[in-house]
């Protein structure tokens, strides 16, 4: 079936079934994924979905529905059974109107490139080259993934919104180890195969890894930070959630009604720029028509604004971000950031060991949980290389640390910024992120102690 | 359906495949939600598919594919076919998989109350009637935002092999979510997400009866928001309920003996295992510790009597008396270390490989009632529910925050406390425990694994457990 079908008839469906409005969106996806460990191949995965998706509005109500089913008769089906269930919903406090097209969508430079489809037993071939690069560098054993992508997105909506978009990606994370408790990570992404540098990637795990070896239980306390780009990555990712009205509308979020406040350090300059040339996530438009732009959320500081949906700004003021994607929690299309991006500092990295003089570099983390997203209280776990800083240079590795603190304070007391930034996305990193290392005084550093 | 899974293992067949399954999915799903008690959308989901796996000179492709006519299942064959066999020139050992019984088999959970047959009216009225249960005058708190949503998912499954195996399973599962924000404008802002999941119909929904459930839950943290105390920091005893049970069965016992982890196959995902594969026989624990992981549970939230590589299920026995008994296997890891798999193969839809999962994961029962538990504590706190949680990514150093818990004083619970938190290895937490209580209870969960990422519905549980001697820090 013809995706530019799909939305044409979803759009004319739900107004015959008597919708006020309607956002149809069709995305084809085919991937590629190649997972290793212990230096051999595991498994290649492959998938090639078309995926329908339609959002409806009617008086005041409102209901989305995903179809993983290509064909019409499904969508119809879908569509029927959703108008219904919508029709017996009570209306909502709002009446969001979906923005209003024709819209002409300027081209993003650098997110396709046509060799990445192609590429199957080449990928063998870049696992081979990372998992050799990283054996050369020291490591005894990697373990990653390697992902290509294609997509295709079509939205078409009854406010007279029509567009098409494509793009490819290609991402590579390996973690190396010297022994079990000596490891490390490398990342490297992009949207065309000039940006992908596997054996960086490998060879920044291998590094991190021949570091950390011998690591010794750390101290509990407070300690000024320096956090690597996929530790801060993690973290910022769930910062520029905090921003998604949808979030701040469930409670999920400590942003709610913060806008024009500041809630980080005046040397934080924190974007959602989905026109990224380059970007990993970057596209045209979102998935009510609207087209996409740079939004900055945190300006030196200070919140700029929510990340937008229709029914957000309806209900909550501001412009639209064109931030309004399908699986957005409970609002079925509901605003995400696509690319969260960090404006640069000034220093380089070993200016920032310089700077704090004595303190800890933390490289990676995982498993972060908030008692409570209002208040911001969370720990999470480090993983991979951590080490002592003293005297300004990386010193003794540790191991066994997590951090218990606060989010909004970790915000307010970044000091310094690295000038070198890089993307990151990786499993526990979904939206990706170019970032710097981020210098953040008194966190909180907690062990086990039986 | 079962047409084009044979279909497909013929393709597969035609190739000269070591091995090749196939599974068809067909999934459907709503959600019904209430945020401040204003509708969400109505969210409605339908998806089908296929998913192919196949071995070629012991290497693994899968291929996948929402496409269900024949010139699409033979691409996505060919794909898988074509996949593998990229891979073979960096397979440092040849995946085998463990000899089982080609099994032929149809089974269903059972429904009294078929979640087809619920109308939306009801769905709503449910949440309407939880939404009026919250009202500051009935729990004595301020409640500024509040979502609850009623979820239900029916899955058919149809499965092949080349091995002769052929299995048809469904099952139709229901959940509540609520995530209550409870508010004083003296003492702060606590807050709770809630979940309960079961596999059957809407019976089952009807008797965790909502209403009640999530205002007496509100009422408690209204009751830990006025009256919490600071948590003492020292050594003392501790007193875990059920729900703090149950995550630590499934994170520091049933994730270190996902078998594929102690082989350091998810090593740059979700982590690898403090245990090596040697350490069956190992001693964690006292022998007052037992757990096992059960799929066969009726109605439980990880269900299933056949696996996704067409595997019977079966009860695994963690931990016995303290010592480590035994890993969860797939027939991968089954054949690595020579034991066969033990059914613990899940994938969460069509698209998504099957990897060893939990399913029910809980402490076995002791002889103490919860007061007997209590008396014999002379400084302590009990623990009852649980906020925020992690672990490392070999699943040694772990934290639970607690959320409704109270100081033990000479054997009686008595005055509530704020934010417990227990940062304990895993060893020092299984060597520290001397009594199980008697009573068992399961909370819903989803479980997080591999790449792509697949959430899968779980049960962990337990009864109530005393621990000697531990710090609370924080």
């Amino acid at each position: 079936m013809n995706p530019e079908h799909i939305v044409e008839e979803a759009v004319r469906l739900g107004l015959k079934l008597g919708a006020d409005e309607v956002a149809a969106t069709v995305t084809r996806e085919k991937q590629k994924m190649l997972r290793f460990s212990n230096n051999s191949i595991i498994v290649m995965q492959s998938w090639d979905h078309t995926v329908p998706a339609v959002y409806l509005t009617s008086k005041r109500r409102r209901a989305a529905a995903r179809v993983g089913d290509p064909g019409l008769d499904a969508l119809e089906d879908v569509m029927m059974t959703l108008k219904g269930a919508m029709d017996i919903s009570k209306p909502g406090e709002v009446e969001s109107t979906l923005p209003k097209g024709p819209f002409k969508y300027e081209a993003i430079p650098n997110i396709y490139d046509d060799r990445i489809p192609k590429m199957t037993s080449e990928l063998t071939d870049v696992a081979e080259e990372a998992i050799n690069a990283a054996l050369t560098e020291g490591a005894k054993r990697s373990s990653g993934t390697l992902i290509t992508g294609e997509w295709e997105r079509f939205v078409k909506t009854s406010a007279g919104a029509e567009g098409y978009d494509r793009g490819t990606s290609i991402e590579l994370s390996i973690r190396a180890f010297v022994d079990d408790d000596a490891s490390g990570m490398g990342v490297s992404c992009g949207t065309r195969l000039q940006d992908f540098d596997p054996r960086f990637a490998a060879k920044e795990a291998a590094k991190t890894a021949c570091q950390a070896k011998n690591p010794v239980f750390g101290d509990e306390g407070k300690f000024t930070v320096v956090f690597g780009p996929s530790i801060m990555a993690e973290f910022l990712n769930r910062v520029a959630s905090f921003a998604s009205a949808y979030n701040i509308d469930i409670g999920l979020s400590y942003l709610g009604g913060k806008v024009g406040q500041k809630v980080a350090s005046e040397k934080l300059t924190l974007l959602d720029d989905s026109r990224m040339p380059g970007g990993m996530n970057s596209c045209s438009f979102d998935d009510e028509g609207y087209p996409t732009m740079s939004t900055r959320i945190i300006e030196h500081g200070v919140l700029k604004t929510y990340l937008h949906s229709s029914y957000s700004v309806a209900k909550y003021g501001g412009q639209l971000t064109g931030n309004a994607f399908f699986g957005g929690g409970t609002w079925g299309i509901a605003p995400v950031p696509l690319n969260v991006v960090v404006e640069p500092g000034e220093h380089s990295v070993e200016e920032l060991f310089e700077q704090i003089g004595n303190g800890l570099y933390l490289t990676n983390n995982w498993y972060t949980r908030f008692q409570n997203y209002q208040t911001g209280d969370f720990s999470s776990i480090c993983r991979d290389g951590a080490f002592r800083i003293k005297n300004g240079k990386i010193d003794q590795p540790l191991r066994g640390l997590r951090i218990s603190d606060n989010m909004p304070r970790i915000m307010q007391a970044i000091t310094a910024l690295s000038r070198e930034r890089q993307w990151i996305k990786w499993w526990e990193v979904t939206t990706p992120a170019y970032l710097p290392h981020i210098a953040v005084e008194d966190v909180g550093i907690t062990r086990a102690t039986k | 359906m079962e047409d084009l899974v044979r279909y497909t293992i013929e393709c597969a067949s035609e190739k000269g495949v070591e091995y090749a399954e196939a599974r068809l999915h067909v999934d459907s799903a709503s959600a019904f939600t209430l945020t401040d008690g204003v509708p969400n959308p109505v969210q409605l989901s339908r998806e089908r598919g296929m998913g192919v796996r196949i071995l070629v000179d012991g290497a693994m492709g899968f291929a996948t594919t929402n496409d269900l006519s024949k010139s699409s299942l033979d691409g996505t064959v060919e794909i898988a076919y074509r996949t593998a066999k990229a891979s073979r020139k960096l397979i440092a050992k040849p995946i085998r998989l463990s000899l089982q019984k080609a099994e032929q088999a149809n089974w269903e959970t059972e429904a009294r109350k078929p979640l087809t047959e619920v109308a939306t009216e009801e769905k709503f009225r449910v949440l309407e009637e939880i939404e009026k249960n919250l009202q500051p005058d009935i729990v004595k708190a301020t409640i500024p935002s509040r979502t609850l949503a009623i979820g239900d998912d029916i899955t058919e499954r149809y499965f092949a092999n080349t091995e002769g195996a052929r299995i048809h399973g469904k099952a139709s599962r229901v959940d509540l979510l609520y995530l209550l924000t409870v508010y004083d404008p003296t003492r702060g802002i606590i807050q709770r997400i809630g979940q309960c999941g079961q596999t059957g119909g809407w019976e089952q929904l009807e008797q965790w009866d909502p209403p009640r459930l999530v205002s007496d839950e509100a009422k408690i943290l209204g009751k830990m928001l006025r009256e919490g105390k600071q948590a003492p920091r020292k050594e003392l005893d501790l007193v875990l309920g059920p729900e703090v049970t149950g995550i630590i069965c499934h994170e520091s016992c049933g994730h270190p003996q996902e078998a594929d982890r102690i082989l350091g196959r998810e090593a740059a995902q979700a982590g690898e295992s403090y245990l090596k594969p040697e350490m069956i026989d190992y001693r964690v624990g006292t022998e007052a510790v037992n757990v096992a992981d059960d799929p066969t549970i009726p109605n439980s939230n990880g269900f299933y009597l056949y696996d996704e590589e067409g595997v019977k299920a079966t009860r695994r026995i963690l931990i016995k008396e303290g010592v480590i008994k035994e890993f969860l296997h797939n027939r991968e890891t089954g054949a690595e270390l020579g034991v066969g798999s033990n059914g613990a193969a899940r994938a969460v839809a069509y698209d998504r490989e099957p990897m060893i999962r939990m399913a029910n994961t809980f402490m076995l029962p002791g002889s103490y009632t919860d007061e007997e538990l209590i008396e014999d504590v002379k400084e302590g706190v009990f623990i009852k529910t649980f906020m925020e949680w992690n672990i490392d990514d070999r699943r040694y150093n772990q934290r639970y925050v607690g959320l409704e818990a109270y100081l033990i004083e000479k054997g009686e619970a008595t005055t509530p406390v704020r934010s417990p938190i227990l940062e304990i290895t895993t060893p020092g937490l299984y060597g520290s425990v001397d009594a199980v209580g008697k009573e068992i209870e399961f909370e819903a969960a989803t479980c997080g694994k591999g790449e792509p990422s697949q959430g899968a519905p779980v049960w962990h549980g337990g009864p109530s457990i005393r621990l000697r001697k531990v710090r609370l820090g924080g």
